[in-house]
């Protein structure tokens, strides 16, 4: 497809969330040019063939928080979406045991006894102070944050909004949310169970890719923001995007092209032009200008902000406050081709639960220890690993009878510690290979034949990440998600409603509110400010509007 | 007599206040205090050693003027110390109301700073110290009631405040409140010593370190009384004396050396205490300066429901500051440190990954090897010359407990740690005193040793301190208050706790 | 990896699975707290008549089932629910709810007083962290015997004749009596019918033994083995409320504000206020003038069973639902139990039900009328007589 010189709007870079708010402009009838650095699309919602007949989703690799809103506004089950929900998932101990995480409630139940008899039971309190905080976040989600220090119209609706769902959970519950939002997992975990190897598997998605320990507070919320999303309405439930991540984007992709949208990848934005305080288009990396009075940047606040835009434009306090948005590469990916299944000599036959996420961190304080690793500038000598094998549910992810295997890695730092010198750099061949190492080790307390089985297997570390999508320090959320950085405060205090200090700049990846994840939401929210302010008739249409 | 109006448990700083309080708005006040001297861990020492608390820097001046104490008082008006961080090559580094300087003084390059910052953290702390002055938000029902009314406009006052400081700021403050001292104090300055100082103020007390979201809120609280840090006049006992005329002042029947054993109850209603020795004294208010655990054991728990049960037991109290008390042999000038700073306050953080990395070992059970220390050159009334320090991490819970041998070794990593910038230290040393968290448990029953009876977490601040549901001072059964540490607006020598638990016994019983 | 089903999914067998399988025609197993339970063995009028004009045999097991013992027991217990069961002497049985801290009712249940100090609490819903947090700062010990201990209920005009024919005399035991006739076996005179009947209790490993002799002994008194629905249909003439159904135990609830005080459940009689602090003491005493709503009893103008509609004032204002509804075969009545929203609740005539039918592929909605009806729908002398009638 040709690309023409003026546009109404140029979204910068092709991740979901830019492919999001794309597609929601297009169909209000704006002419929309998504420009990607990549010669592919989906940014961390990709699925990519680095070796021949297997598909990796080489980023993000399950799908939950994806916006039902959204998917049926931009419809796209026609452009080819379909999410499979996996069910269950485990944690394996070194001692040749493991505990099943059911969804069939159950056996969970059964399972959980297993365990502990006492946590069999206070899984109901557990869970449903969880499904309640689910409940209360939800509505918040595709909505703007209230900025707490303007007096419009808006922002005072949204404070209502605010308010009176804040008084209708009555003084008790209100006092309980208050708690959970400010309390670390770890504390949360250990007034409901007494289990370690439970607390450790609950956990996990407490910490999945932020710079926070299991006892940092905040860290219930990092969780529940793992659990607010559904699949079909089930709370909390994940799947895979048949195809992979890359179907997510592919199918928005679609679903925007179809109204009109016009990608062009192979050529990231250079700068991002503007005169008098308004932007005007783009310079990009091969030199083209594209003019567009609104340019919505899907890149992070950071990478926006300090290297594709001319600092003089700028206040000084929001550049600085700018500089000082966290972002903290804390993860690590290894994507893996298998010959055959592997051996899970704990797991009893027929199981269903290997289908899920599985883990092997023992206790709350192994994570802890995790953290503490990383907090010197090391990746973490027993690192929390998230692994999947999509390939049970998924035929198009590898060859009949192989498989496909995704190991995310906690922690893992962007400035890694070689020799007494904490720099990116060090991140070479040597130190991710290393890094492999220690994570196969963990891999196989639950599957000791891993390294039998293996045909290929990438090694991304923060570095890796950050270079091939563009997320400063590999950080997946673009920006940390803790209180003081989330709802008026994302990406920072002032500037939470996707709009930038520049006339026509607007913030539509995950740096924005309500944060990261494959959920659109970021993308939507951003279409629907675009626009209210830049169009006459300015509603945005459908379920997400 | 055995007669009462209200009675209080516990004679710390919160609860002299309290009793105080009450009785000078005419109520027959009792205060009980199991040990032979009121004042808590303002007052308690070993052998005549220092006491455990050994400076003045969040003490409520409406608290004291509330108990009659004039906040000028000769004993309170001491010059303000300054804070001198100590550094291996000698090159320490001086804190004041001036700046940061060298101390051989020249100005530090970050002088300024760190004083912006601080400057800035002082006002936010002037904001919340308007929420610390009054029981915390929430909870009242009518808005149309009197209280309803009062908090309502406490709160305008409070917004009033906040926009005032105008939009940036303000949005500057909801978002500096809730963030960790690590990353707010490095956005600002470079790691090293300037930067550890800032640290080490944000940790003190707590099971918590610098990386910790909330932690800013800790160090924007020491701030709340304007970040000034001064010594009392004949030492902290003199201020507890001077709570204690105070009270006697006001008429308080003050019984050291009583245990309460129970608190009774008739009808859901307080009816008074019972003691160790067989009195029974009755009275329709008792304010309890206990944490919440140990005064549901007074009660029994079924005066409380089981949520109330249930939180109470899962707040969280981990002491982690130990208290090392060197004696010296003489009163020599500190090896390494110039004499004009002998009497200033002495800390050692090098920097923030040092303070966090001293809490690491507290996660586990385990005391730190490299502590973050403060510490005070004073002399007893006795004569005697000492280095008091307050040593951290040693939480209350380490693995194996802390037995005679751990002591020692405590005591040995604060002489080593400190002998880092202070060569020669331990030829001075004549004598050590541990005391650690177990033992302050012990003595004063604050829980864990911790010395706000609660951790000051976001999630036990404000509406929930000390636990959802029970904010604003009243307990269970009619009449039962509790006015200590644990309780809004937290510890430290403040005495606002006690100060907003006697106003809120006396609103539900005028 | 495999496709084949995961053995540990599912529902599994209870103590008189073996039983139940034998009996069971109809192949209808519902889930019980995760136990394979009949709701049909072979056909729900059957069970439904045998049960109220001879003699029925249901398992409920899957009941969750306490153990408390110890020097406080009595005084926790106390704490924990709304009644003085101070008054419950040994060797009887109480009927008792327990609220939240805000008065909302968690679940009701039967206390079994075996002896000083020692307690058995046998309820629908699970309870374990609840009682361990109600007995936190006791000297009292909780023991799970959900999974331990087995419950056989056998209901109907000719239970005790049943129970003479297994050898057993239970001729003094009056209604809430219990006996333990020996180490394995503890009778109650209790029962979810309203009609005359027993419970039997015993560990698990016996309950198959406990089955064959009571079968044995109903060979001559029609004695059948029936499955949950015909119980329901007991139940709601009985007008008892079951947990989920007529209300929602607060600890079950997602979603906020969905719980009932005693008093909007018309359990108010079970509400002491006079013996010390209880759960939710405080918050009750506020509420009790104030009830947002309350369970009624109906009687529906028409035929068709009620349940799932919803109710209108005079003014056509939705007020409220049925929770339960059915004909009663025994009474020859339409009726149902409900939650109406005050003040409708308050006022004695003018409410219809809104009811939906299905007949042949055709929907259609009626208005019936509803009548308050303050007494059970149906309670039988027979089921208080002692010593009862062999028939």
């Amino acid at each position: 497809m040709t690309v023409e010189n003026r546009y109404d709007v140029i979204v910068a870079g092709a991740g979901h969330n830019g492919l999001t708010a794309a597609a929601y402009l297009a169909r209000a009838g704006m002419r929309v040019l998504v420009v990607e650095k990549n010669d592919w699309i989906g940014g961390a919602a990709v699925s990519r063939s680095l070796h021949d007949g297997w598909t990796y989703s080489n980023c993000s690799y399950v799908c939950s928080l994806l916006r039902r809103e959204i998917a049926r506004d931009l419809e796209l089950p026609k452009y080819g979406l379909q999410v499979i929900p996996y069910e269950g998932g485990a944690s394996f101990t070194r001692d040749g045991d493991y505990f099943a995480y059911y969804s069939d409630h159950n056996a969970l139940k059964r399972e959980i006894a297993r365990h502990s008899a006492k946590d069999a039971d206070a899984y109901r309190g557990y869970s449903q102070a969880i499904m309640r905080q689910c409940r209360f976040i939800r509505p918040f989600l595709l909505r703007d944050a209230p900025d707490p220090a303007s007096l419009h119209p808006r922002d005072l609706g949204e404070l209502a909004y605010l308010v009176k769902k804040a008084h209708g959970l009555g003084s008790r519950e209100l006092g309980e949310t208050l708690k959970f939002w400010t309390m670390s997992i770890g504390d949360f975990l250990d007034e409901h169970f007494e289990n370690d190897l439970i607390k450790a598997h609950l956990a996990g998605s407490g910490i999945i890719g932020t710079g926070l320990g299991v006892y940092s507070p905040g860290t219930s919320y990092v969780l529940l923001h793992h659990y607010m999303g559904d699949i079909d309405g089930g709370i909390g439930a994940w799947g895979f995007a048949r195809g992979g991540m890359g179907a997510i984007s592919n199918a928005i992709a679609a679903s925007f092209k179809d109204h009109g949208g016009t990608i062009h990848t192979g050529s990231g934005i250079e700068k991002i032009l503007s005169k008098d305080g308004r932007v005007e288009g783009v310079t990009l990396e091969d030199g083209k200008v594209i003019y567009a009075p609104v340019v919505a940047s899907n890149m992070d606040i950071k990478r926006t902000i300090l290297h594709h835009l001319d600092a003089a434009e700028l206040p000084d306090d929001f550049t600085k406050a700018v500089r000082n948005f966290k972002i903290r590469g804390s993860s690590a990916k290894l994507n893996i081709a298998l010959d055959r299944f592997p051996s899970f000599p704990a797991a009893p036959e027929h199981t269903s639960f290997l289908r899920g996420d599985l883990h092997v961190s023992q206790s709350l304080l192994e994570l802890e220890k995790a953290y503490d690793d990383w907090k010197v500038g090391r990746w973490s000598e027993k690192p929390y690993i998230d692994m999947l094998i999509p390939s049970q549910i998924d035929p198009t992810m590898a060859p009949t009878g192989a498989h496909m295997m995704t190991v995310f890695v906690q922690y893992a730092p962007y400035d890694l510690e070689v020799d007494g010198v904490r720099s990116a750099e060090n991140w070479d061949e040597k130190q991710r290979s290393a890094m492999a190492e220690t994570v196969l080790d963990q891999m196989s307390v639950a599957c000791p034949d891993i390294r039998e089985r293996i045909v290929h297997m990438e090694v991304r570390s923060p570095l890796e990440i950050e270079r091939e999508v563009g997320l400063t320090e590999g950080n997946i959320f673009q920006g940390e998600l803790t209180f003081d950085q989330l709802f008026f405060n994302r990406p920072v205090p002032g500037w939470s409603q996707y709009s930038l200090p520049v006339k026509g700049l607007y913030l539509c990846g995950s740096s924005a509110h309500p944060g990261g994840g494959v959920m659109g939401a970021p993308g939507a929210n951003a279409a629907r400010a675009i626009l209210r302010h830049e169009t006459r008739h300015g509603r945005m249409k459908g379920y997400a509007a | 007599m055995s007669q009462f109006d209200a009675i209080v448990i516990g004679g710390g700083v919160n609860g002299l206040v309290a009793g105080t309080l009450l009785s000078r708005h005419g109520k027959n006040v009792c205060i009980i205090e199991k040990s032979n001297r009121f004042g808590g861990m303002a007052s308690y020492s070993v052998d005549g050693g220092p006491t455990l608390a050994h400076s003045l820097y969040n003490l409520s001046p409406r608290a004291l003027s509330d108990i009659g104490i004039d906040p000028q008082h000769p004993v309170l008006s001491g010059k303000p110390v300054s804070t001198v961080s100590l550094s291996e090559d000698g090159r320490h580094i001086v804190f004041n109301s001036e700046g940061v300087f060298w101390s051989e003084g020249a100005k530090h390059p970050e002088s300024d700073a760190w004083s912006d910052l601080t400057k800035q953290l002082i006002t936010y702390g002037g904001l919340l110290r308007q929420l610390a002055e009054a029981s915390p938000p929430g909870g009242q029902k009518a808005i149309l009631s009197r209280g309803g009314l009062n908090e309502f406009l406490r709160l305008a006052k409070l917004g009033r405040g906040l926009k005032k400081l105008g939009k940036s700021e303000m949005r500057r403050f909801l978002q500096v409140v809730l963030s960790n001292v690590y990353d707010i104090v490095l956005d600002d300055l470079s790691e090293g010593p300037v930067a550890g100082m800032l640290a080490a103020d944000a940790i003190w007390g707590s099971a918590t370190g610098p990386r910790s979201p909330g932690t800013v809120f800790n160090l924007i609280y020491r701030l709340g009384h304007g970040g000034n840090i001064t010594q009392p006049a004949g030492g902290m006992s003199a201020l507890t004396d001077l709570m204690v005329e105070a009270a006697q002042k006001a008429g308080c029947v003050l019984m050291p050396e009583t245990k309460v054993s129970r608190i009774m109850l008739h009808d859901d209603t307080v009816s008074g205490v019972a003691t160790n020795d067989g009195r029974t004294l009755t009275a329709p208010i008792v304010l309890s300066n206990l944490a919440p655990r140990l005064t549901s054991r007074m009660t029994g728990p079924s005066a409380f429901d089981i949520e109330t049960m249930r939180r109470v037991r899962s707040i969280r109290a981990l002491g982690t500051a130990a208290k090392v008390n060197l004696r010296l042999k003489d009163d020599a000038a500190l090896p390494g440190l110039p004499s004009e700073l002998a009497h200033e306050r002495l800390i050692y953080a090098p920097s923030v990954e040092y303070v966090e990395a001293a809490f690491n070992p507290a996660k586990y059970r385990q005391m730190s090897k490299a502590p973050v220390i403060e510490a005070f050159k004073m002399q007893t009334a006795d004569g005697a010359n000492w280095l008091s320090t307050i040593v951290q991490y040693a939480s209350s819970d380490i693995e194996g407990g802390w037995t005679q041998t751990a002591k020692e070794q405590l005591a040995q990593i604060t002489v080593e740690t400190l002998s880092h910038a202070l060569p020669g230290l331990s030829d001075q040393i004549s004598g050590k005193q541990v005391i650690t968290p177990d033992q302050i448990e012990g003595a004063t029953g604050a829980p864990g040793g911790h010395w706000h009876h609660a951790e000051m977490s976001l999630d036990q601040l404000l509406t929930l301190r000390p636990a959802n549901g029970m904010a604003r001072y009243s307990m269970g059964p009619k009449g039962l208050f509790q006015c200590g540490a644990a309780t809004h607006p937290g510890g430290d020598v403040m005495g606002l706790a006690g100060r907003n638990a006697a106003l809120a016994a006396l609103e539900a019983r005028p | 990896m495999s496709i084949f089903t995961d053995p540990k999914l599912g529902l599994i067998p209870g103590p008189f699975h073996k039983k139940l399988e034998e009996q069971n025609r109809a192949q209808n197993w519902y889930d019980w707290a995760g136990y394979a339970a009949p709701g049909v063995l072979d056909s729900v009028e059957f069970e439904y008549f045998a049960l109220r004009n001879q003699a029925s045999l249901f398992d409920i097991s899957p009941m969750h089932k306490y153990r408390l013992t110890g020097p406080d027991t009595t005084t926790m217990l106390n704490r924990l629910v709304t009644r003085d069961i101070r008054k419950i002497g040994v060797g009887r049985v109480g009927y008792a709810i327990w609220c939240d801290e805000e008065g909302m009712v968690i679940d009701d249940g039967t206390l079994f007083h075996l002896a000083d100090n020692d307690w058995r609490l046998c309820c629908q819903e699970q309870m374990l962290t609840w009682l361990l947090d109600a007995a936190w700062g006791f000297d009292v010990s909780v023991v799970d015997e959900t999974h331990s201990f087995a419950g056989l209920s056998l209901q109907g005009p000719t239970s005790y004749a049943v129970l003479e024919a297994v050898g057993l005399d239970v001729s003094k035991l009056k209604p809430f009596d219990l006996a333990k006739v020996d180490h394995d076996l503890m009778i109650s005179r209790t029962g979810f019918t309203g009609d005359l009947g027993y419970e039997l209790w015993c560990d698990w490993d016996k309950a198959e033994e406990l089955w064959d002799s009571v079968w044995k002994g109903g060979a001559h008194q029609g004695l059948r083995a029936i499955g949950y629905e015909a119980v329901n249909l007991a139940r709601i003439e009985a007008g008892f409320l079951t947990a989920g159904v007529d209300f929602q135990p607060v600890h079950a609830t997602e979603r906020l504000h969905r719980g009932q005080t005693p008093f909007e459940l018309g359990l108010g009689r079970l509400v002491d206020f006079n013996k010390g602090h209880f759960n939710g003491r405080r918050e009750l005493l506020s509420k009790r003038e104030s009830p947002r709503s309350l369970l009624m009893r109906f009687d529906v103008e028409g035929f068709k069973p009620s349940e799932g509609s919803l109710i209108y004032n005079r003014r056509k204002k939705e007020v409220g639902h049925i929770t339960s509804g059915i004909w009663s075969p025994t009474a020859k009545r339409n009726i149902a139990l409900a939650h109406v929203r005050m003040p409708d609740a308050g006022r004695s005539s003018g409410l219809k039900a809104e009811i939906y039918t299905l007949q042949e592929g055709k929907w259609d909605t009626r208005m019936a009328r509803l009548t308050p009806v303050t007494k059970a729908f149906f309670a039988p002398p027979r089921a208080r007589a002692t010593p009862p009638a062999r028939t």
